[in-house]
């Protein structure tokens, strides 16, 4: 049976953020998530808030937008309630790709059927698989604009990498890389992306196949870093680490909507299987170095530093941001970029200070709180 | 020939060789305990219990209370984690964790004295036997929850009650002895200077060792190993102290622990696990806890003792399920909390050979019904302990088939 794209409102938003649950004596992660959730139940949110694979993470769903603003107010909200709810249970909860110095193998799974079958299945990754991300939904109109989408933000996830890494260590070292959360997703065998499909209808014949094969029973077995979510009729991004505050990510929101909103106005012919050919490359010199990362571009000589393409991004980007009401967010972000700065330097910054993972764990929760008052 | 190189008979035992027999036998007891899904530190007590006629047998009798040494470091160690686990600021933020705990201790302290007032004991001696009846083992559920793995609102609930009932508990036993002293015909000045002493004295000792870990823990590199070596001797150090200056170990170290809580502003030392490399201290700590608890008091006041122990059971039950509804905790929650707080051991005897030191009338009073509630407590504790925490979901998950 072919895959029923649903239809939206082409450019509409959302996102998802998964976070991490602490406890406040040494700031590891801790079994809390149950209580948190069964406190915020009672509580009147826009968005939902729902358990994740493990029972130290909570994962925020907002609800659809249209702009960046009420993101961003509806996020700041959400995110008030949880801190509330969790300083009453002497809980903390934070942002950031990777818990510095957890020990995987003390995470339980959330008993859910669902996530018990992928510990069944995966073992040790299902654990390992503690990591926060966050997805960010891009509406689209068609299946083929899905597919059309999914291969054109190609080339920019290098850029979400270097703007939302928020994870050099993990347990219990500096990983040198400026996020090391995406190791967790590769391991996975349905890791990767979409095959160079050109339209909805051949993507539905891939499906079909793979369905017959046995390997997937639907669009949730595929880790994609882009994937087409025929569900909602979105295309989601899943490369990103949860920022350190909810502002950041709607910035990162804000960037990917007025992207595809520009990849959709000034449709591309672009030649998908030459993008592929260099995206692991690409993808990882922006894991490893953030902005300094260099990028190989193959319909042109030579290379770019990932600050270099995110600028020229940015300004190719400027005619279109005032339709969206996106410019504040772009020059947020064009702002940390000329710095180059982003959250995974402001952790190494706190570690560079206190000397102690714990400690940065701590900063990074009260950073989380973000203008509600500390503890 | 000459044979002074050979040991003379007979053979005297040594420490060494008391501490590591001990260790050894209590290991083994641990896991025949666990092989039967009951807690270790059953197993650990009942190798003491048998133990302690052997050794009167072999005259042990006053080595086992020479090795009382152990006991003070291990309870050391216990009560300043427990003091460290302790958050101030969380009772202020959610008053019911504090009112939950000040009920419980209220109630257990109004049952248990009721009771004896009820079986003819004077007030005086019913007073002071139902402060110490408030005081749960910390020792007993921080190992429960270290073996069981437990974590969340239940584990950090009832690790914080028990540090506000191990303090209330050692702090009214210090203000009821002015009247065990009165009875005794001391000076009165004697008798309001001495708890006035333990107290102010103790919390002060805690607060100094506090500062001086911080100002040394400064001065090294940050690491968990250096750290933890140095609360050790920080640990050690305090117990030393306090029984030197006669102050209180209980208050001190629990206020040791208090004070080296990482807020905002002071993260100099680092929150070790101290759990691993103290667990053969713990080991000792029970088995000889075992040892000294005279089983033939069950004989003695086995009835005073069950109905002490039966008062003290439903007082906790109810002062921590009334209280933790408000707090938002589903009733599984509640019920596993109160079951946390049941048991009795190191502590409330520790408390109790204090009370009998100082007034040698009251030890004779009640003494017997006293240990009789405590042995009872000693068994039903870690079961209930393990039970709680398992009905309330915080126990690592068992595979189930």
């Amino acid at each position: 049976m072919p895959l029923e794209f649903g239809r939206s409102a082409a450019l509409s938003f959302g996102v998802e953020l998964e976070l991490m649950v602490l406890n406040t004596h040494d700031y590891n992660l801790v079994r809390g998530a149950p209580d948190l959730l069964a406190r915020l139940e009672k509580v009147e949110l826009g968005g939902e808030v729902k358990p994740e694979i493990t029972e130290s993470m909570i994962e925020i769903n907002s609800s659809v937008h249209t702009r960046y603003d009420e993101l961003l107010a509806e996020l700041a909200r959400i995110r008030d309630a949880i801190v509330a709810a969790a300083d009453k249970l002497n809980l903390a909860v934070a942002g950031g790709g990777t818990h510095p110095f957890h020990l995987w193998q003390e995470r339980r799974i959330f008993p859910t059927e669902r996530f018990q079958r992928v510990s069944e299945l995966y073992g040790y990754l299902a654990k390992q698989f503690t990591v926060f991300g966050q997805h960010i939904h891009i509406g689209v109109e068609s299946g083929d604009d899905a597919v059309y989408l999914t291969h054109q933000l190609a080339p920019y996830i290098p850029h979400f990498i270097a703007l939302s890494a928020s994870s050099p260590f993990s347990q219990g070292e500096d990983t040198s890389f400026e996020t090391s959360r995406l190791h967790a997703v590769s391991s996975f065998p349905l890791a990767g992306q979409l095959p160079p499909v050109g339209t909805w209808a051949d993507f539905n014949t891939y499906f079909d196949a793979m369905q017959g094969y046995g390997i997937v029973a639907s669009m949730k077995d595929f880790y994609w870093d882009i994937r087409p979510k025929p569900e909602f009729g979105t295309v989601e991004i899943r490369i990103c680490d949860t920022p350190l505050t909810v502002d950041v990510a709607a910035q990162l929101a804000a960037y990917a909507q007025t992207i595809s909103a520009e990849l959709l106005r000034n449709r591309r012919a672009t030649p998908v299987e030459p993008m592929y050919r260099v995206y692991g490359y690409n993808r990882f010199q922006a894991c490893r170095f953030g902005f300094e990362g260099e990028l190989v571009n193959p319909f042109r000589e030579g290379r770019v530093r990932v600050h270099d393409d995110v600028i020229d991004t940015l300004r190719r980007l400027e005619p279109v941001a005032p339709g969206l009401g996106t410019q504040a967010a772009l020059a947020a972000i064009a702002k940390r970029v000329a710095l180059n700065a982003n959250d995974s330097l402001w952790l190494r910054d706190r570690y560079r200070e206190t000397k102690a993972l714990p400690d940065v764990v701590r900063l990074q929760a009260q950073h989380w709180r973000g203008g509600s008052a500390p503890q | 020939m000459n044979l002074t190189f050979l040991p003379a008979l007979p053979f005297e035992l040594s420490y060494p060789l008391l501490f590591g027999a001990l260790l050894v036998a209590g290991m083994l007891g641990g896991e025949m305990a666990r092989a039967v899904r009951a807690p270790r530190i059953l197993g650990y007590v009942a190798v003491g219990f048998a133990a302690a006629p052997l050794a009167a047998a072999m005259n042990l009798g006053p080595l086992l209370e020479q090795a009382r040494v152990f006991v003070d470091l291990a309870l050391g160690l216990v009560l300043f984690d427990l003091g460290r686990r302790m958050d101030l600021n969380w009772m202020r933020r959610d008053w019911t964790l504090a009112a939950a705990g000040l009920a419980e201790s209220l109630l257990t302290f109004m049952a248990v004295f009721a009771c004896l007032v009820a079986f003819d004991y004077t007030a005086v001696v019913a007073g002071i036997t139902a402060s110490i009846a408030m005081a749960t083992s910390p020792a007993v559920v921080l190992l429960i929850v270290q073996d069981a793995k437990a974590e969340g609102q239940v584990t950090e609930r009832a690790l914080n009650l028990v540090a506000l009932n191990s303090l209330f508990a050692s702090i009214l036993t210090t203000i009821l002895l002015t009247s065990a002293h009165l009875e005794t015909k001391v000076e009165v000045e004697n008798a309001l200077l001495h708890p006035a002493y333990l107290f102010a004295g103790s919390v002060f000792l805690g607060w100094l060792v506090a500062s001086m870990a911080r100002g040394i823990a400064r001065m090294v590199e940050k690491t968990q190993d250096l750290h933890f070596t140095l609360i050790a001797g920080m640990v050690f150090g305090a117990v030393g102290l306090a029984v030197l200056l006669k102050l209180s170990v209980i208050l001190a170290l629990l206020a040791f622990g208090l004070f080296t809580r990482n807020d905002a502003r002071n993260f100099d030392l680092l929150n070790v696990n101290l759990a691993p490399a103290s667990r053969p201290l713990y080991v000792v700590l029970f088995v000889i806890t075992g040892a000294s608890l005279p089983l033939d008091s069950l004989a003695q006041a086995g009835l005073v003792g069950a109905a002490l122990a039966a008062v003290r059971v439903a007082a906790k039950l109810v002062g921590v399920i009334a209280f933790s509804s408000f707090g938002g905790l589903r009733i599984r929650q509640s019920v596993g909390l109160a079951c946390s707080l049941l048991p009795m051991s190191t502590l409330a005897l520790m408390l109790h050979h204090q009370v009998a030191r100082q007034s040698p009338v009251f030890g004779a009073q009640v003494g017997a019904a006293f240990l009789a509630m405590l042995i009872l407590m000693e068994v039903i504790g870690p079961i209930a302990v393990q039970w709680g925490l398992r009905f309330a979901g915080e126990t690592e998950t068992v595979k189930e088939k």
